[in-house]
């Protein structure tokens, strides 16, 4: 796993100050979305090999979710960004 | 039943024995020190920051974005939630937290290599610069670490954590015969 994280409020962090969420690309289904798509949004993981987007809480710095965009296989960081700038991106 | 309820600190039990004469590199725990964490609300960080700035005998030490905890070695608790409220004129949430937190000053020309046992931030004077401030984790504590003389840290703590990073501390400093005192 990515050793050293960029935090965008704090600078360069050892990882043992954040912990991850998960997969930072899915949105929440709509309330009354079927049951088969909530079950999938709970339960299922997709587990990637490659640039993923991910959620981490930089809980031991300055307590923001980031989001982070890191190769699941060579553990090499490229973005770092705090998750509300994220989904102002995504948003436009 | 009435019972009397004594305001202790939290490290009297650690620190009762005479105090031995503090070596090059001292530890100073803080008796009792007026904090508070302010927080700004959203599009006030900038005014806020500034207006707090500007008193000189108010220390700002970051802790997130549009969020501080502000520390006074003069006012007393209400005084300072008071002085905060008049200052940020609604602009941001102001929580006193000098019960809840205990302060920490490592000084001594050693003070960076005892740090770096247990800090995984860069303390270089030319990276951590004077004045500046920083969320870490001290081993698995979480302290809010700032640089407030050239060769002095301060590290704010839960109080619950304060006997815990004492211990952690004294053993960090070991090396260099660190000593350890209340500072006032």
């Amino acid at each position: 796993m990515a050793s050293l994280i960029t935090c965008p409020h704090c600078g360069v962090r050892p990882k043992e100050e954040f912990a991850v969420r998960g997969d930072a690309s899915r949105g929440r289904p709509e309330p009354m979305d079927s049951d088969e798509t909530w079950h999938d949004y709970v339960y299922v993981r997709v587990n990637p090999r490659g640039r993923t987007f991910e959620h981490w809480h930089h809980v031991a710095g300055c307590r923001r979710f980031l989001v982070v965009e890191r190769d699941t296989a060579t553990h090499e960081v490229y973005s770092v960004v705090d998750a509300a700038e994220f989904a102002r991106r995504v948003e436009r | 039943m009435v019972r009397d309820y004594n305001n202790r600190h939290a490290l009297e039990q650690k620190l009762r024995s005479a105090p031995r004469p503090a070596a090059a590199d001292h530890l100073m725990v803080g008796h009792w020190r007026a904090m508070a964490t302010v927080l700004a609300r959203a599009g006030q960080a900038e005014a806020v920051r500034q207006s707090i700035a500007s008193v000189p005998e108010l220390s700002l030490r970051f802790s997130g974005p549009g969020e501080w905890l502000v520390v006074s070695e003069v006012e007393a608790p209400s005084g300072l939630v008071r002085r905060l409220e008049e200052l940020c004129d609604g602009g941001a949430y102001v929580v006193d937290q000098s019960d809840g937190r205990v302060v920490f000053r490592l000084t001594g020309p050693n003070v960076r290599s005892i740090l770096a046992k247990g800090i995984g931030l860069d303390v270089h004077p030319a990276t951590f610069s004077l004045g500046g401030s920083a969320n870490v984790l001290c081993g698995h504590i979480p302290v809010n670490l700032a640089r407030t003389d050239e060769d002095t840290f301060e590290l704010i703590v839960p109080r619950s954590y304060a006997e815990s990073l004492f211990d952690d501390l004294m053993r960090m400093g070991r090396a260099f015969d660190l000593t350890a005192a209340f500072s006032d």
